[in-house]
Protein backbone atom coordinates (compact mmCIF):
# COMPACT_ATOMS: atom_id res chain seq x y z
CA UNK A 1 0.00 0.00 0.00
CA UNK A 2 2.80 2.59 1.30
CA UNK A 3 4.80 1.47 -1.89
CA UNK A 4 1.90 1.91 -4.43
CA UNK A 5 1.17 5.47 -2.47
CA UNK A 6 4.83 6.39 -3.59
CA UNK A 7 4.99 4.61 -6.80
CA UNK A 8 5.62 7.64 -9.42
CA UNK A 9 8.51 8.70 -7.65
CA UNK A 10 10.09 5.41 -7.32
CA UNK A 11 9.33 4.61 -10.79
CA UNK A 12 11.48 8.31 -11.97
CA UNK A 13 14.15 7.11 -9.24
CA UNK A 14 14.20 3.46 -10.76
CA UNK A 15 14.31 5.15 -14.28
CA UNK A 16 17.58 7.53 -13.24
CA UNK A 17 19.06 4.35 -11.48
CA UNK A 18 18.46 2.29 -14.33
CA UNK A 19 19.71 4.46 -16.98
CA UNK A 20 22.73 5.37 -14.83
CA UNK A 21 23.69 2.20 -14.21
CA UNK A 22 23.65 0.78 -17.91
CA UNK A 23 25.87 4.04 -18.75
CA UNK A 24 27.90 3.33 -16.30
CA UNK A 25 28.44 -0.61 -17.39
CA UNK A 26 28.48 1.20 -20.58
CA UNK A 27 30.97 3.85 -20.36
CA UNK A 28 32.97 3.79 -17.48
CA UNK A 29 33.46 -0.19 -17.55
CA UNK A 30 34.10 -0.50 -21.10
CA UNK A 31 36.67 3.10 -21.06
CA UNK A 32 39.92 1.50 -22.25
CA UNK A 33 38.23 -0.74 -24.93
CA UNK A 34 36.70 2.46 -26.11
CA UNK A 35 39.37 3.89 -26.19
CA UNK A 36 41.16 0.90 -28.11
CA UNK A 37 38.05 0.81 -30.93
CA UNK A 38 38.55 4.74 -31.35
CA UNK A 39 41.99 3.89 -32.28
CA UNK A 40 41.09 1.53 -34.29
CA UNK A 41 38.97 3.15 -36.17
CA UNK A 42 41.31 5.65 -36.24
CA UNK A 43 44.21 2.91 -37.76
CA UNK A 44 41.50 1.35 -40.00
CA UNK A 45 40.60 5.08 -41.70
CA UNK A 46 44.10 5.33 -41.86
CA UNK A 47 44.60 2.58 -43.70
CA UNK A 48 41.49 3.39 -46.01
CA UNK A 49 43.01 6.40 -46.78
CA UNK A 50 46.50 4.61 -48.05
CA UNK A 51 44.64 2.76 -50.22
CA UNK A 52 42.51 5.00 -51.70
CA UNK A 53 46.25 6.96 -52.25
CA UNK A 54 47.61 4.03 -53.69
CA UNK A 55 44.93 3.16 -55.56
CA UNK A 56 44.66 6.92 -57.43
CA UNK A 57 49.01 6.85 -57.77
CA UNK A 58 48.73 3.21 -59.54
CA UNK A 59 46.02 4.92 -62.05
CA UNK A 60 47.90 7.87 -62.20
CA UNK A 61 51.27 7.05 -63.22
CA UNK A 62 49.35 4.30 -65.55
CA UNK A 63 47.98 7.13 -67.15
CA UNK A 64 51.09 8.85 -67.40
CA UNK A 65 52.52 5.91 -68.71
CA UNK A 66 50.05 5.48 -71.52
CA UNK A 67 50.41 9.67 -72.29
CA UNK A 68 54.53 8.86 -72.39
CA UNK A 69 53.94 6.20 -74.69
CA UNK A 70 51.43 8.88 -76.95
CA UNK A 71 54.43 11.16 -76.85
CA UNK A 72 56.72 9.03 -78.04
CA UNK A 73 54.71 7.62 -80.37
CA UNK A 74 53.88 11.08 -81.71
CA UNK A 75 57.01 12.04 -81.95
CA UNK A 76 58.25 9.12 -84.31
CA UNK A 77 55.05 10.04 -86.35
CA UNK A 78 55.62 13.49 -86.17
CA UNK A 79 59.59 14.04 -86.19
CA UNK A 80 61.03 10.69 -87.99
CA UNK A 81 57.90 10.00 -90.23
CA UNK A 82 56.67 13.03 -91.12
CA UNK A 83 54.01 12.98 -93.80
CA UNK A 84 54.48 12.37 -97.67
CA UNK A 85 54.17 15.18 -99.13
CA UNK A 86 56.53 16.65 -96.59
CA UNK A 87 59.07 13.68 -96.62
CA UNK A 88 58.90 12.05 -99.48
CA UNK A 89 61.14 13.96 -102.26
CA UNK A 90 63.60 14.81 -99.43
CA UNK A 91 64.30 10.84 -99.16
CA UNK A 92 64.54 9.94 -102.80
CA UNK A 93 66.98 13.04 -102.67
CA UNK A 94 68.84 11.51 -100.10
CA UNK A 95 68.75 7.78 -101.70
CA UNK A 96 69.98 9.33 -105.00
CA UNK A 97 73.00 10.89 -103.11
CA UNK A 98 74.18 8.00 -101.10
CA UNK A 99 73.79 6.09 -104.69
CA UNK A 100 75.98 8.54 -105.92
CA UNK A 101 78.52 8.86 -103.03
CA UNK A 102 78.82 4.89 -103.66
CA UNK A 103 79.80 5.48 -107.07
CA UNK A 104 76.56 3.56 -107.78
CA UNK A 105 74.03 4.74 -110.57
CA UNK A 106 71.06 3.21 -110.43
CA UNK A 107 68.86 3.60 -113.91
CA UNK A 108 65.35 3.20 -112.84
CA UNK A 109 63.47 3.35 -109.54
CA UNK A 110 60.03 1.86 -109.04
CA UNK A 111 57.74 2.82 -105.96
CA UNK A 112 54.61 1.38 -104.26
CA UNK A 113 52.45 2.57 -101.78
CA UNK A 114 49.81 0.77 -99.10
CA UNK A 115 48.23 1.58 -95.87
CA UNK A 116 50.55 0.18 -92.67
CA UNK A 117 49.15 -2.22 -91.07
CA UNK A 118 48.44 -3.45 -87.45
CA UNK A 119 50.71 -6.52 -86.37
CA UNK A 120 48.42 -8.02 -84.08
CA UNK A 121 45.22 -10.04 -85.38
CA UNK A 122 43.72 -8.81 -81.93
CA UNK A 123 44.35 -5.50 -83.30
CA UNK A 124 43.26 -5.56 -86.60
CA UNK A 125 39.82 -6.95 -85.88
CA UNK A 126 39.79 -3.34 -83.76
CA UNK A 127 38.87 -1.58 -87.38
CA UNK A 128 41.03 1.54 -86.90
CA UNK A 129 44.20 1.84 -88.85
CA UNK A 130 47.48 2.56 -87.65
CA UNK A 131 47.84 6.31 -89.61
CA UNK A 132 50.50 5.41 -91.30
CA UNK A 133 51.57 4.76 -95.29
CA UNK A 134 54.39 2.41 -96.03
CA UNK A 135 56.27 3.71 -99.41
CA UNK A 136 58.01 0.85 -100.85
CA UNK A 137 61.50 1.86 -103.14
CA UNK A 138 63.15 -0.58 -105.34
CA UNK A 139 66.01 -0.15 -107.46
CA UNK A 140 69.28 -1.63 -109.39
CA UNK A 141 72.66 -1.15 -109.51
CA UNK A 142 75.86 -3.00 -110.62
CA UNK A 143 79.06 -2.14 -108.94
CA UNK A 144 81.72 -4.14 -106.92
CA UNK A 145 81.11 -5.45 -103.87
CA UNK A 146 82.99 -2.46 -102.23
CA UNK A 147 80.51 -0.35 -103.53
CA UNK A 148 77.34 -2.07 -102.79
CA UNK A 149 78.50 -2.23 -99.27
CA UNK A 150 79.33 1.19 -98.66
CA UNK A 151 75.90 2.00 -100.25
CA UNK A 152 74.55 -0.21 -97.56
CA UNK A 153 76.68 1.33 -94.59
CA UNK A 154 75.14 4.82 -96.03
CA UNK A 155 71.81 3.56 -96.05
CA UNK A 156 71.89 2.34 -92.38
CA UNK A 157 73.90 5.68 -91.73
CA UNK A 158 71.01 7.90 -92.89
CA UNK A 159 69.45 10.53 -91.05
CA UNK A 160 66.34 9.90 -93.22
CA UNK A 161 63.97 6.88 -91.65
CA UNK A 162 64.67 4.62 -94.60
CA UNK A 163 64.59 0.26 -94.28
CA UNK A 164 66.44 -1.96 -96.14
CA UNK A 165 63.76 -4.75 -96.53
CA UNK A 166 65.56 -7.11 -99.50
CA UNK A 167 68.46 -7.34 -101.42
CA UNK A 168 69.26 -9.49 -103.93
CA UNK A 169 72.88 -9.93 -105.73
CA UNK A 170 73.84 -11.74 -109.25
CA UNK A 171 76.76 -11.55 -110.78
CA UNK A 172 77.31 -9.37 -113.94
CA UNK A 173 80.85 -9.11 -115.50
CA UNK A 174 84.00 -9.69 -114.19
CA UNK A 175 84.22 -8.46 -110.58
CA UNK A 176 81.03 -6.57 -110.97
CA UNK A 177 77.39 -7.54 -109.07
CA UNK A 178 74.07 -6.58 -109.67
CA UNK A 179 72.16 -5.57 -106.91
CA UNK A 180 68.51 -5.38 -106.43
CA UNK A 181 67.43 -3.34 -103.39
CA UNK A 182 64.32 -3.08 -102.03
CA UNK A 183 63.53 0.01 -99.40
CA UNK A 184 60.82 1.05 -97.61
CA UNK A 185 59.54 4.04 -95.00
CA UNK A 186 56.78 5.04 -93.53
CA UNK A 187 55.04 8.24 -93.43
CA UNK A 188 52.22 9.54 -91.45
CA UNK A 189 49.10 9.80 -92.57
CA UNK A 190 47.68 13.66 -93.65
CA UNK A 191 44.32 12.71 -91.49
CA UNK A 192 46.32 11.69 -88.57
CA UNK A 193 48.18 15.18 -89.03
CA UNK A 194 44.73 16.56 -88.78
CA UNK A 195 43.42 14.28 -86.04
CA UNK A 196 47.27 15.88 -84.34
CA UNK A 197 46.18 19.48 -85.09
CA UNK A 198 42.87 19.03 -83.75
CA UNK A 199 44.26 17.71 -80.51
CA UNK A 200 46.00 21.03 -80.22
CA UNK B 1 -15.97 -9.35 24.62
CA UNK B 2 -15.12 -7.16 22.26
CA UNK B 3 -11.74 -5.47 22.32
CA UNK B 4 -11.90 -1.98 21.98
CA UNK B 5 -8.89 -0.40 19.81
CA UNK B 6 -8.23 3.51 20.06
CA UNK B 7 -7.21 5.57 17.03
CA UNK B 8 -6.96 9.27 18.19
CA UNK B 9 -5.03 10.25 15.18
CA UNK B 10 -6.66 12.62 12.75
CA UNK B 11 -5.25 10.71 9.54
CA UNK B 12 -4.65 6.78 9.22
CA UNK B 13 -1.09 5.81 10.17
CA UNK B 14 0.68 4.71 7.90
CA UNK B 15 4.70 3.48 8.21
CA UNK B 16 6.72 5.11 4.94
CA UNK B 17 10.10 4.57 6.54
CA UNK B 18 10.63 1.51 4.39
CA UNK B 19 9.84 3.63 1.14
CA UNK B 20 12.34 6.83 2.90
CA UNK B 21 14.61 4.52 2.99
CA UNK B 22 14.63 3.03 -0.42
CA UNK B 23 14.49 6.61 -2.00
CA UNK B 24 17.51 7.56 -0.31
CA UNK B 25 19.30 4.52 -1.03
CA UNK B 26 18.50 5.11 -4.91
CA UNK B 27 18.94 8.89 -4.80
CA UNK B 28 22.34 8.48 -3.74
CA UNK B 29 22.99 5.59 -5.89
CA UNK B 30 21.95 7.35 -9.21
CA UNK B 31 24.04 10.17 -7.64
CA UNK B 32 26.92 8.71 -7.49
CA UNK B 33 26.29 7.10 -10.79
CA UNK B 34 25.52 10.20 -12.27
CA UNK B 35 28.23 12.03 -11.26
CA UNK B 36 30.75 9.21 -12.43
CA UNK B 37 29.03 9.34 -15.81
CA UNK B 38 28.73 12.86 -16.06
CA UNK B 39 32.72 12.75 -15.31
CA UNK B 40 33.14 9.65 -17.81
CA UNK B 41 31.62 11.13 -20.32
CA UNK B 42 33.56 14.85 -19.96
CA UNK B 43 36.77 12.83 -19.93
CA UNK B 44 35.89 10.74 -22.78
CA UNK B 45 35.36 13.62 -24.95
CA UNK B 46 37.86 15.66 -23.77
CA UNK B 47 40.29 12.57 -24.00
CA UNK B 48 39.22 11.21 -27.70
CA UNK B 49 38.72 14.89 -29.22
CA UNK B 50 41.88 14.90 -30.80
CA UNK B 51 41.57 11.17 -31.88
CA UNK B 52 37.94 11.64 -33.54
CA UNK B 53 39.09 14.97 -35.10
CA UNK B 54 41.99 13.02 -36.90
CA UNK B 55 39.51 10.30 -38.21
CA UNK B 56 37.00 12.94 -39.65
CA UNK B 57 40.17 14.13 -41.57
CA UNK B 58 41.38 11.33 -42.57
CA UNK B 59 38.02 9.90 -43.54
CA UNK B 60 37.30 13.06 -45.33
CA UNK B 61 41.09 12.55 -47.21
CA UNK B 62 40.39 9.23 -47.98
CA UNK B 63 37.11 10.31 -50.00
CA UNK B 64 38.75 12.81 -51.36
CA UNK B 65 41.24 10.30 -52.68
CA UNK B 66 38.78 7.66 -54.06
CA UNK B 67 37.03 10.79 -55.96
CA UNK B 68 40.18 11.28 -57.54
CA UNK B 69 41.08 8.02 -57.85
CA UNK B 70 37.67 7.39 -60.20
CA UNK B 71 38.20 10.60 -61.98
CA UNK B 72 41.15 9.64 -63.19
CA UNK B 73 39.72 5.98 -63.74
CA UNK B 74 37.55 7.90 -66.01
CA UNK B 75 40.12 9.65 -67.72
CA UNK B 76 41.78 6.21 -68.11
CA UNK B 77 39.09 4.53 -70.13
CA UNK B 78 39.02 7.31 -72.24
CA UNK B 79 42.39 6.34 -73.57
CA UNK B 80 41.92 3.62 -76.49
CA UNK B 81 44.21 1.43 -75.40
CA UNK B 82 43.79 -1.21 -78.00
CA UNK B 83 44.96 1.58 -80.54
CA UNK B 84 47.30 2.69 -78.90
CA UNK B 85 49.32 -1.05 -78.19
CA UNK B 86 48.45 -1.45 -82.35
CA UNK B 87 50.14 1.85 -82.55
CA UNK B 88 53.25 0.58 -80.48
CA UNK B 89 53.49 -2.73 -81.88
CA UNK B 90 53.81 -1.11 -85.13
CA UNK B 91 56.37 1.55 -84.05
CA UNK B 92 58.85 -0.65 -82.74
CA UNK B 93 58.42 -3.44 -85.09
CA UNK B 94 59.78 -0.40 -87.47
CA UNK B 95 62.35 0.80 -85.24
CA UNK B 96 63.26 -2.44 -84.90
CA UNK B 97 63.54 -2.95 -88.39
CA UNK B 98 65.63 0.35 -88.99
CA UNK B 99 67.92 -0.48 -86.34
CA UNK B 100 68.71 -4.17 -87.83
CA UNK B 101 72.56 -3.74 -89.16
CA UNK B 102 72.97 -5.31 -92.76
CA UNK B 103 76.59 -4.55 -92.42
CA UNK B 104 76.69 -7.05 -89.27
CA UNK B 105 75.18 -9.67 -90.92
CA UNK B 106 76.56 -9.21 -94.85
CA UNK B 107 80.01 -9.26 -92.17
CA UNK B 108 78.45 -12.71 -90.38
CA UNK B 109 77.83 -13.99 -93.59
CA UNK B 110 81.24 -13.47 -95.35
CA UNK B 111 82.36 -15.53 -92.20
CA UNK B 112 80.19 -18.57 -93.17
CA UNK B 113 80.27 -18.94 -96.82
CA UNK B 114 82.62 -21.55 -98.45
CA UNK B 115 84.18 -20.03 -102.11
CA UNK B 116 82.21 -21.84 -104.23
CA UNK B 117 78.86 -20.74 -102.53
CA UNK B 118 77.81 -17.07 -103.41
CA UNK B 119 74.76 -14.98 -101.44
CA UNK B 120 71.79 -14.38 -104.24
CA UNK B 121 69.59 -12.71 -101.93
CA UNK B 122 68.31 -11.96 -98.44
CA UNK B 123 65.16 -11.55 -96.64
CA UNK B 124 65.00 -10.99 -93.29
CA UNK B 125 61.16 -10.65 -91.00
CA UNK B 126 61.08 -9.36 -87.90
CA UNK B 127 58.36 -10.99 -85.02
CA UNK B 128 56.88 -9.34 -82.31
CA UNK B 129 59.08 -11.15 -79.99
CA UNK B 130 62.12 -9.31 -81.55
CA UNK B 131 63.33 -12.96 -83.05
CA UNK B 132 64.79 -12.16 -86.76
CA UNK B 133 64.25 -14.53 -89.54
CA UNK B 134 66.40 -14.74 -92.50
CA UNK B 135 65.51 -16.15 -95.27
CA UNK B 136 68.73 -16.58 -97.73
CA UNK B 137 69.17 -17.97 -101.33
CA UNK B 138 72.33 -19.30 -102.58
CA UNK B 139 74.20 -20.49 -105.78
CA UNK B 140 76.85 -22.99 -105.39
CA UNK B 141 79.43 -24.72 -107.89
CA UNK B 142 78.95 -28.09 -106.27
CA UNK B 143 76.55 -30.20 -105.03
CA UNK B 144 78.20 -29.88 -101.43
CA UNK B 145 77.40 -25.93 -101.06
CA UNK B 146 73.79 -26.29 -99.30
CA UNK B 147 75.35 -29.20 -96.66
CA UNK B 148 78.35 -27.05 -96.09
CA UNK B 149 76.30 -23.86 -95.65
CA UNK B 150 74.06 -25.24 -92.95
CA UNK B 151 76.71 -26.54 -91.57
CA UNK B 152 78.75 -23.84 -91.34
CA UNK B 153 75.91 -21.96 -89.82
CA UNK B 154 75.37 -24.65 -87.25
CA UNK B 155 78.85 -23.57 -85.82
CA UNK B 156 78.10 -19.89 -85.97
CA UNK B 157 76.23 -18.86 -82.95
CA UNK B 158 74.51 -15.93 -84.93
CA UNK B 159 72.46 -18.03 -86.74
CA UNK B 160 69.92 -20.82 -85.41
CA UNK B 161 67.90 -23.67 -86.42
CA UNK B 162 68.90 -23.30 -90.66
CA UNK B 163 66.53 -25.12 -92.61
CA UNK B 164 66.83 -25.88 -96.40
CA UNK B 165 63.53 -24.94 -98.52
CA UNK B 166 64.19 -25.91 -101.83
CA UNK B 167 67.70 -27.20 -103.69
CA UNK B 168 67.64 -27.25 -107.74
CA UNK B 169 70.22 -27.41 -110.17
CA UNK B 170 70.79 -25.54 -113.24
CA UNK B 171 73.39 -25.32 -116.31
CA UNK B 172 75.73 -27.42 -113.94
CA UNK B 173 74.65 -24.55 -110.45
CA UNK B 174 72.86 -25.21 -107.58
CA UNK B 175 70.86 -22.72 -106.11
CA UNK B 176 69.40 -23.43 -102.89
CA UNK B 177 67.35 -21.70 -100.47
CA UNK B 178 66.83 -21.51 -96.45
CA UNK B 179 65.50 -19.88 -93.79
CA UNK B 180 67.79 -19.47 -90.58
CA UNK B 181 67.25 -17.52 -87.34
CA UNK B 182 69.63 -14.37 -86.99
CA UNK B 183 71.11 -13.38 -83.61
CA UNK B 184 73.01 -9.46 -84.01
CA UNK B 185 76.01 -9.58 -81.97
CA UNK B 186 73.88 -7.29 -79.37
CA UNK B 187 71.15 -9.94 -78.76
CA UNK B 188 74.16 -12.93 -78.73
CA UNK B 189 75.94 -10.81 -76.13
CA UNK B 190 72.45 -10.21 -74.13
CA UNK B 191 71.87 -14.15 -74.52
CA UNK B 192 75.41 -14.66 -72.79
CA UNK B 193 74.83 -12.28 -69.95
CA UNK B 194 71.21 -13.79 -69.29
CA UNK B 195 72.99 -17.47 -69.08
Amino acid sequence: MIWREKRILLIILGVLLAANTMFFFTYRVQYQSRLDDLDTRLEAAEQSLAQARQTRLTTERQIQGYRKVEADIAEVFDQHWSTQPKRFTAMVGEVKRLAIASSLNPQSYSFERAEAEARTSAARRGGKNIGATEVGMSFTVQGTYEQIRRLINLLELSRQFVIIDQISLNAAQDQLLTLNLHLKTIFRDDQQARVATNRL
Amino acid sequence: MKPIHLNLAARPYRDYRPVYAAVVVMSLLTAFLMLNNVDTYYRYIHETRNTRAKIASVEAEAQRERENASKVERSLKSIDLAHLDAQTQFVNAKLNERAFSWSALLDQLETILSDDVRLLSISPSFSDEGLITLGLSFQSKSAEGMIATLNRMNEDPHFRNPFPSTESQTDGQFQFTLTSEYLPQQALTAAEVVR
